[in-house]
């Protein structure tokens, strides 16, 4: 039954617009050796079925309410191929530089999507993945500050305000982003966190600490000269000697 | 500001003319026997103080304007104007004179004086009304400078706006996410493919023949807004509601074209396409007398920022109706967490 030169793929169409949806699933059926596997409305569902369904494929509509399709790819683009599906010729251009394996144009034809498929075929049998540095800068047009912190738990994903985090933490591969009394994880560098965190706003105080400014509440010596800052919540995160001097060019 | 006294060559050629007047008149004053040195320490100064007071006519000019004055209010506060000026210089000279005769010998004699005085308060209620009527004239000409500035800068901004629905038609969103919409159909649900179409191209037509108009019947308008929300119905399907309140009244007047429809269509890409479920566009037109007033609603997604732009549309909008309605338009926003809320108010003419 099977075709054993190309596998089946399994593939999910993500669109806000039932008839976007529709043109999709029309051509979809169409092709034999693929399997739709499930169709969602929004990015939270399409975040749900990527770790739950698993697809090889996801065709990902880029404007979409409450999770857009760049922010979407930040949280499973590790796990799954991209092919964008836009009216927009300024985000076709983005999804090639985050490493979407295509593009579609609205409106498109059977044909153009049969090499989008190709190209997909190809990506996945090569393997790659594309890095997660690119991925968390992908949510975002190149030079803008993030206006909040996706985390992907399993099939849930968190939405973290800027002003609600306490602080961030690295820890190993992952950094955890300290919010309202819990901790997130999330897959990336303390570096990267940063990048992508206001500076007027978060100080990195130490190799693994960066603190928002606004839950400082004094800093400490000890007789051994180490620095730590007390939050206004009484916690006490340790601060280098670098960390020290940026904290104070920042209150000065 | 003033429009002598703001331009420092026009003040001089101000006071060079009244320099003649005060040497006329010391030509007077001569003829009664008093000397040329006499006359001018007397003449000069009084002169000097009355040309401002003379500047003075400039609020009577912009208190009584001659656009929407009446014949008789013109003239009457002009000659009350002109008397009360005039009495005070005379009062003004008596002053001065004694001042003169007591401290010095200068100036002129009482008996002199005397006999020169009506001559003094009627040059001085002609000299007020002639710089009233040079100052109505500079009204006038400052009036129609104005009018000029902002007939120009209307032309622009309609070019603009004509432009821009141009642009519209051709908008990348809109279009192509509308041409998409039909691809889907056209095997599901061919008839409503062709509808969509026809809803597409009547749409289109409509906003170029709108916009080539300065005025249009609200009721056009209208009708271009419930075609835009027709397509964008077949996008959204149950996401989106819109429930309108439209007075009967209100769908005569005239306004200008593409104020409604940029206001509705941000209504739906930053309200119902952010919003899962989408919700329900407010649309309330009212009519009292000679105003009209419109309130367009929508429901807005709580996560985002207050601040979230609204595109150009809402301040072209804005432009053109001040630019054509000056202080008479009124337009506001209010961003509540879950609704964002546009009013305008303007003038409502009507044909008959």
């Amino acid at each position: 039954m099977t075709d054993t030169s190309t596998p089946r793929l399994r593939v999910a169409i993500v669109d806000d617009e039932a008839l976007a949806r529709a043109v999709l699933r029309e051509y979809l059926t169409q092709i034999h050796d693929v399997d739709i596997v499930s169709e969602c409305a929004n990015g939270f569902e399409a975040v749900k079925v990527v770790s739950e369904l698993h697809p090889d494929l996801l065709f990902l509509d880029v404007q979409m309410p409450k999770l857009d399709g760049f922010e979407v790819l930040e949280l499973v683009g590790r796990d799954v191929a991209v092919v964008f599906v836009t009216a927009y010729d300024e985000y076709a251009i983005r999804a090639f530089d985050v490493h979407a394996v295509d593009y579609l144009l609205k409106p498109f034809s059977a044909e153009r999507l049969g090499e989008a498929l190709a190209h997909a075929r190809e990506r996945l049998q090569r393997g790659e993945r594309p890095p997660v540095q690119d991925l968390t800068t992908a949510a975002r047009p190149a030079g803008s500050r993030a206006g909040r912190v996706l985390v992907r738990d399993g099939s849930r994903v968190h939405v973290l305000a800027i002003d609600k985090i306490d602080y961030v933490q690295a820890q190993d591969d992952y950094v955890a982003f300290r919010c309202e009394g819990k901790e997130y994880l999330k897959e990336q560098t303390l570096a990267q966190a940063e990048g992508m965190l206001d500076p007027a706003r978060f100080v990195r105080i130490h190799r693994s600490y960066l603190l928002n400014l606004d839950r400082l509440a004094r800093v400490e010596t000890d007789e051994r000269e180490n620095r730590f800052a007390i939050l206004v919540d009484g916690r006490r995160l340790p601060v280098s000697r670098s960390g020290y001097t940026r904290l104070s060019a920042r209150l000065s | 500001m003033h429009p002598i006294l703001a331009r420092a060559e026009r003040l001089a050629a101000y006071l060079a003319a009244w320099l003649v007047v005060a040497l006329l008149l010391g030509v007077v004053l001569t003829r009664q026997d008093v000397a040329w040195g006499a006359a001018l320490v007397f003449l000069l100064p009084i002169c000097l103080i009355y040309a401002f007071v003379c500047l003075s006519s400039w609020y009577v000019c912009r208190a009584t304007p001659l656009t929407s004055s009446g014949v008789l209010r013109v003239l009457g506060s002009s000659a009350m104007a002109a008397i009360i000026a005039s009495g005070l210089w005379i009062g003004l000279a008596r002053a001065w004179m004694s001042a003169l005769a007591s401290f010095t010998s200068a100036g002129p004699t009482l008996e002199q004086y005397g006999r020169y005085e009506p001559l003094l308060f009627a040059t001085g209620v002609l000299l007020f009304l002639l710089a009233l009527t040079v100052h109505y004239l500079l009204l006038a000409f400052e009036l129609a400078r104005e009018a000029e500035r902002r007939q120009l800068q209307l032309e622009v901004l309609s070019r603009d706006a004509e432009l821009r629905a141009l642009r519209a038609q051709l908008d990348p969103h809109f279009l192509y996410n509308s041409l998409n919409s039909i691809s889907a159909l056209t095997s599901v649900d061919p008839a409503g493919a062709r509808r969509m179409c026809v809803l597409l191209a009547d749409f289109l037509r409509d906003t170029l023949a709108i916009s080539a108009r300065d005025r249009i019947p609200l009721a056009d308008e209208l009708a271009l807004t419930d075609r835009f929300l027709g397509i964008e119905q077949v996008r959204f399907g149950d996401r989106l509601h819109v429930e309108r309140h439209v007075d009967a009244a209100a769908a005569h007047c005239r306004v200008p074209p593409l104020v409604l429809q940029p206001l509705v269509e941000n209504a739906v890409t930053h309200g119902i396409a952010r919003l899962l479920e989408g919700g329900v566009i407010r649309l309330d037109v009212a009519r009292q007398q000679d105003r009209l007033s419109i309130a367009i609603e929508n429901p807005r997604d709580t996560d985002a920022p207050a601040s979230a732009r609204r595109g150009v549309g809402l301040d072209n909008v804005r432009q053109r109706l001040t630019t054509m309605f000056g202080a008479e338009a009124r337009l506001e926003t209010r961003t509540d967490p879950e609704r964002f809320r546009v009013e305008l108010a303007i003038p409502c003419f009507t044909d008959d």
